[in-house]
């Protein structure tokens, strides 16, 4: 029988402080770097066009922005996509999204023609083309808050039900974690944001919750037995017990991930770096996140345990007995 | 349950999916030589989202520039009606025409590779005009003004379009024989021609005014098939436009017209303000009439009976043109007399189904709205193909980095997983084709990482049943306490991850929506192949090898 990290006994809750200031220095770098410069939001939240062009030859890309200069369409960014024959053009700045509001094919047809003047008729083709107005991409962005914000609600209520909202609420605090890592990495990354990125991102939520609720599973049923132990030391039990499968579904996923992001091409690249960075911070999130917070929650609003008032209960009261008997039904 | 249940389901399901997953057929609209055409075609039945299979998606929204529309809501509404007659008439397979929140309207064509003249024909049929040609010679007065404009300017060439070279050439043929009082002019224009092609015109003296000749009307001009593109280059530029006759506008014809053997193209100089919309119009239809031929016959309403009786009474002989989101359709009638609830558009010698186009158009496109795209999403056909090779080389790698890892560390155990696995690929798919889901790319890129996370509940049943047998339990006692045991934890991030994509579905878009599907089918598929097909594995083995009981290999 081959084995990782079986019957381990590591106390992983010491080190919450020296985890903490890492993951806050994490955020702070990430999102500190915002205010020298926003977060490369793609043209569907922000408004503009994108054009995906495919060379017979490799261009110069010099070429290509001073041809679009002489056109009017000035501050597009052109990028290599793929191999030195793929570029995207991205006019995004105002004045390219103001002209879209008139109507959003506009500038792709004048980007197409006079690149095709510059480089010949038959020198490129246009593989993929994108004109988003700008309240288009206002409703996209409100569309993709309410939709994380709604999915925490819903997990909250779940859990709450599954579990108890001390956990449920723990559970969450460390998922939103993980929302604010993850644009820490996408800013310095300088990962473009996409609506697929942002289902990459709900990915990382869901796979980092899943985490949680198996650890705090674990959690439950450790509680249950009615160890003669403090809730620290059930939370190290447990996450030690769950080691091995955590070791291994994050071999599968990132195996998985792993093969997105090097043979799934160009478009998928940013999903798969998300999904990614995912792996990490969703574990680490479960464990120096959920599990303090958990500890915390326990301190300041303790269970009713009749006598004693300290978080150190280890005697899982009526109330959670009820709680979890519905949930191993 | 007993075993030979369990089996039936299992063998049940496969079959199902099989029967869901076979190559059908069905009748669809497919493209042959360019022309749309119903045909019989053999495809599994998954559906292709458009940036898998190519296409175009578009956003239409009410165009305000030119007004402000007071219930949007109501003109979306006919507007919906429109676009559907049009792209129907258009011939696309499998078209989506829906009206999006309040105010928007969603068209997706699969398949579409010319999508400028999708586009056309998706914002045309908007809106009708009634305009007054100018009687004031306005453009002849301002000729010298944009050719002097236009001299020593160099402007880029037109893309020419195969249309406009054909008419090229039939031009040329039409020149050797031909020896009008023109021939001069032509023989210049086709110079230019040529010139064009070979990449760029020098607007040289008289470079507006050599490309249009009076027509046959006050206002009426025509300018060859191959000027075309040059002079809507011309008329584009913003000091050309600023130098156009003020209250004027200039309009293209819907048609061409051949003359001499060569191919013009109407222009025309109109009063900018219609004397009528299309918003009072309520019915039109095709007719003949011996004398003058085919016509459409149109009515208004009360108001717009009042205000077209008004308007026409002072334009009396004066010429009309009917114009159809800025083109205009037909030679301008002559108004005979002040029109109120009936009037009529000869066809000029047309056929029948010009005139009952021009109708539908009309009854369709009697809208007070003009639409503009908000949003445009065009994704070539082999950017389509290419991802979803990619995809599916993404996948298998994926799937035999899972296979080595889970046969490496559970052994026998895990090629139960393994042909687990086989299943859940079999059922998600199956899922998706039966409830007619359309496959995106993130979803396929979802699906690709569903085969890892698909393991997980494998991986927490496998490891309780170790440390079940690690505490002294028998083979059989063990599997069982694992599954029960590992049951908590599997439906619960199960059905918190289920949520989530439910949400993610309710408030996605296009792609993102497909995501979520396949979201959804994994994880069910991703159950019932973890908990209950795994299980039965671990009877029927239970069953077959008795002796092997006191050791499994996990």
């Amino acid at each position: 029988m081959l084995r990782i990290l079986h019957d381990t006994n590591y106390d992983f809750i010491r080190w919450w402080k020296v985890m903490a200031a890492i993951t806050i220095a994490f955020i702070v770098l990430g999102l500190g770097s915002l205010a020298i410069k926003p977060l490369n939001l793609s043209i569907e939240f922000t408004g503009g066009t994108l054009m995906q062009l495919e060379f017979t030859q490799p261009p110069d890309v010099g070429q290509i922005r001073s041809t679009l200069d002489g056109a009017g369409i000035h501050g597009a960014e052109i990028q290599q996509f793929g191999t030195n024959r793929e570029f995207t053009v991205r006019a995004q700045d105002p004045a390219a999204v103001a002209a879209q509001s008139k109507g959003a094919e506009g500038i792709s047809v004048t980007i197409e023609r006079v690149l095709k003047q510059k480089f010949g008729e038959n020198s490129l083709r246009v593989v993929r083309t994108e004109g988003v107005g700008p309240r288009v991409g206002d409703e996209l962005k409100r569309g993709a808050i309410i939709a994380i914000l709604l999915s925490f609600l819903i997990t909250l209520v779940y859990l709450s039900i599954r579990f108890e909202w001390r956990f449920a609420t723990a559970a969450v605090i460390a998922t939103s974690h993980d929302v604010f890592t993850t644009i820490a990495f996408l800013k310095l990354m300088h990962l473009e944001i996409s609506l697929t990125v942002v289902a990459g991102l709900l990915t990382v939520l869901g796979y980092s919750l899943n985490d949680t609720i198996i650890i705090f599973d674990r959690v439950r049923e450790n509680l249950r037995k009615g160890r003669k132990e403090t809730l620290y030391e059930t939370l190290n039990r447990s996450i030690n017990e769950t080691l091995p499968r955590s070791i291994l579904t994050h071999a599968t996923v990132l195996a998985a991930t792993l093969s997105l992001l090097f043979f799934a091409g160009e478009v998928i690249r940013p999903f798969a770096w998300v999904m990614a960075f995912g792996i990490i911070t969703g574990t680490f999130s479960s464990i120096y996140v959920a599990a303090p917070v958990l500890l915390w929650i326990e301190r300041k609003w303790p269970r009713q345990t009749g006598a004693r008032q300290t978080s150190s209960t280890a005697t899982p009261t009526s109330r959670t007995r009820r709680s979890t008997a519905t949930a191993t039904r | 349950m007993s075993l030979k249940w369990r089996i039936a389901i299992i063998f049940g399901l496969i079959a199902a999916s099989f029967w869901t997953l076979f190559p059908r057929t069905v009748v669809e609209r497919v493209k042959r030589n360019g022309e749309f055409v119903y045909d019989t075609v053999r495809r599994v039945p998954l559906k292709r989202g458009l940036d898998l299979q190519g296409g175009m998606h578009l956003a239409l929204e009410v165009d305000e520039s030119k007004g402000v529309v007071a219930d949007k809501s109501k003109a979306i509404d006919n507007a919906l009606k429109v676009v559907r007659n049009r792209i129907d008439e258009f011939g696309v397979s499998e078209p989506v025409v829906q009206k999006a929140g309040n105010d928007r309207i969603i068209v997706e064509l699969p398949g579409i590779d010319d999508p400028r003249r999708a586009q056309d024909v998706v914002q045309k049929s908007a809106f009708l005009e009634f305009q007054i040609t100018d009687e004031t010679q306005a453009l002849e007065k301002a000729l010298p003004r944009l050719d002097a404009l236009l001299k020593g300017k160099t402007v880029a060439a037109a893309v020419a379009t195969p249309g406009a070279k054909k008419d090229t050439t039939a031009s040329s043929a039409g020149l050797q024989s031909l020896f009008t009082a023109d021939t001069s002019k032509k023989a210049d224009s086709a110079k230019t021609d040529s010139a064009k092609a070979a990449g760029g015109t020098v607007g040289g003296p008289g470079a507006f005014s050599k490309l249009v000749q009076q027509g046959r009307m006050p206002g009426e001009y025509y300018v060859a098939q191959t000027d075309v593109a040059t002079m809507t280059q011309y008329l584009a530029l913003p000091e050309v436009a600023a130098a156009m006759p003020p209250g004027k506008v200039l309009r293209w014809s819907g048609d061409t017209v051949s003359l001499g053997g060569r191919i013009y193209r109407g222009l025309y100089v109109l009063d900018a303000k219609p004397i009528i919309t299309g918003e009072f119009l309520t019915d039109a239809k095709p007719n003949t009439s011996p004398t003058e031929g085919n016509l459409v016959q149109f009515t208004m309403n009360n108001e717009g009976a009042r205000r077209f009786r008004t308007e026409t009474g002072r334009h009396i002989k004066d010429y009309m043109a009917i114009v159809l989101d800025q083109r205009v359709m037909g030679q301008p009638p002559i108004i005979q007399s002040a029109i109120g609830v009936n009037g009529q558009i000869t066809m000029g010698g047309k056929d029948l189904q010009a005139a009952q186009d021009l109708a539908l158009v009309l009854r369709a496109g009697s809208l007070p709205v003009p639409l503009k795209v908000a949003d445009v999403r065009v994704i070539g056909a082999s950017l389509g193909q290419d991802s979803i090779h990619k995809s599916i080389v993404a996948g298998s790698i994926a799937i035999a980095l899972v296979v080595v890892i889970m046969l490496g560390y559970y052994r026998f155990s895990g090629a139960l997983a393994v042909a687990a696995l086989v299943l859940y690929i079999l059922y998600t798919l199956a899922a998706l084709a039966g409830f007619q889901a359309v496959l995106t790319l993130p979803g396929l890129a979802g699906f690709v990482l569903s085969i890892g996370i698909a393991v997980d509940a494998n991986v927490l049943i496998f490891e309780r049943i170790r440390e079940e047998l690690a505490h002294g339990k028998t083979v059989r006692t063990a599997i069982d306490e694992g599954f029960r045991h590992a049951m908590s934890a599997i439906v619960d991030s199960n059905v918190s991850t289920a949520l989530t994509a439910a949400v993610l579905y309710q408030y996605g878009t296009g792609p993102v929506r497909g995501f979520a599907v396949t979201l959804l089918a994994g994880i069910a598929a991703s159950m019932i192949t973890s908990i209950f097909v795994v299980r039965t594995f671990y009877m029927i083995w239970l069953n077959r090898s008795r002796d092997a009981q006191t050791s499994l290999s996990i």
